[in-house]
């Protein structure tokens, strides 16, 4: 279990604030600029750029960030309760997307593996 | 009793959350979806008494309150292994990249050369990414979220139960290229079995499958645009 004296949650609310900062700004960006991509993807590649350049230090947000991504599968409930209206396409479809799953799983493993070693072998195969 | 809705259908999601957990990391297993089990169970209990998604919207929306910033969180392993992301900069943005856009091409053609509907076919998209950032590409595309997660779910289990033996049987054996494939394809369910095999598999996972995740987004709108205008 995790230590939860008061300097503890002091520590984890100023740097979950940092996080949802960079957060809400990255989807203000997105909505004035009007760009074609999701907030919290811009807000991952904003935050990897300020850490990159040293304007905000890892001790600045890492104690928030590991436990919220400990605990990431959690927000993913309340989302997935919503299948419930969705029974009948599931019963109707269920061949076609078992198929578009599996497809579309098989296929890029293979891809991403043999393009690896592809260029592994091209460039310097004492690396591994 | 009306205004004690909300608090306490957060409390069971909380413990359903908590307990199935608990279970999850005595007894791991892919088949034993924390997230799945879970919302099946909420959803039960929402069907016995006989309430509809509807009145649980606020309770989800202040669940997943904290979602935007943990997601903006993953820049925190993602700059920690920035080392290795420099010197395997080639393969990495290349096979992700690659991976990434032929997911979400051969499931979004499928899905509608069988005739989903449109909004099913959004959501089938990006199934291949952690999800948060599915939900939201669902979203821009008018799919549906619980359904993309749904089959961002799915796709985790099969990678986490077929993954490692497939890869094998297709004669990837370099840790490096296993690493990636499992987290573009099958995100932290694949990190989790690429974490398995080895360090470097898992670490390789965990740079792929965030890194998915910002490719899918930058390559939704071509897939959109091949599979047929928005």
């Amino acid at each position: 279990m995790q230590d939860v004296s008061l300097g503890n949650v002091f520590r984890f609310t100023w740097q979950a604030a940092i996080l949802w900062a960079v957060y809400r700004g990255s989807c203000w960006f997105v909505e004035a600029v009007g760009l074609p991509l999701p907030g919290n993807v811009v807000g991952v590649v904003t935050l990897f750029t300020l850490l990159c350049l040293g304007v905000v230090k890892l001790e600045h947000v890492s104690h928030a960030a590991d436990f919220l991504l400990r605990h990431l599968v959690f927000f993913f409930v309340p989302i997935t309760v919503g299948l419930m209206d969705w029974g009948a396409v599931f019963k109707e479809y269920w061949l076609e997307l078992s198929t578009a799953v599996v497809v579309s799983s098989l296929l890029p493993f293979w891809l991403v593996g043999a393009l690896t070693q592809w260029l592994h072998r091209r460039g310097k195969p004492c690396d591994i | 009793m009306r205004h004690l809705t909300t608090p306490l259908l957060v409390a069971l999601t909380l413990a359903a959350y908590v307990l199935l957990r608990k279970l999850y990391l005595r007894r791991p297993h892919p088949l034993l979806n924390v997230v799945v089990l879970s919302a099946a169970v909420v959803g039960a209990v929402l069907m016995g008494l006989n309430m509809p998604y509807a009145d649980y919207i606020p309770a989800r929306d202040i669940m997943t309150f904290l979602l935007g910033p943990a997601t903006v969180g993953l820049a925190v392993p993602l700059y920690r292994h920035r080392g290795l992301l420099r010197l395997y900069a080639l393969p990495i943005l290349a096979s992700v990249g690659l991976g990434a856009l032929t997911a979400m091409l051969t499931a979004g053609a499928i899905a509608k050369y069988s005739g989903l509907p449109r909004e099913v076919v959004m959501s089938i998209l990006p199934k291949g990414v952690s999800i948060p950032f599915a939900v939201e590409i669902a979203r821009m595309y008018d799919g549906v979220p619980p359904l993309a997660t749904a089959f961002v779910v799915a796709t985790g289990t099969l990678g986490s139960l077929v993954g490692a033996v497939f890869l094998r049987r297709v004669g990837i054996r370099n840790p490096v290229a296993r690493g990636l494939a499992l987290g573009t394809v099958s995100h932290a369910q694949g990190t989790a079995a690429a974490l398995e095999e080895g360090e470097e598999q898992g670490s390789m996972a965990g740079l792929a499958l965030i890194l998915a995740g910002v490719f899918t987004a930058v390559f939704a709108p071509l897939a959109v645009w091949i599979l047929g205008g928005p």
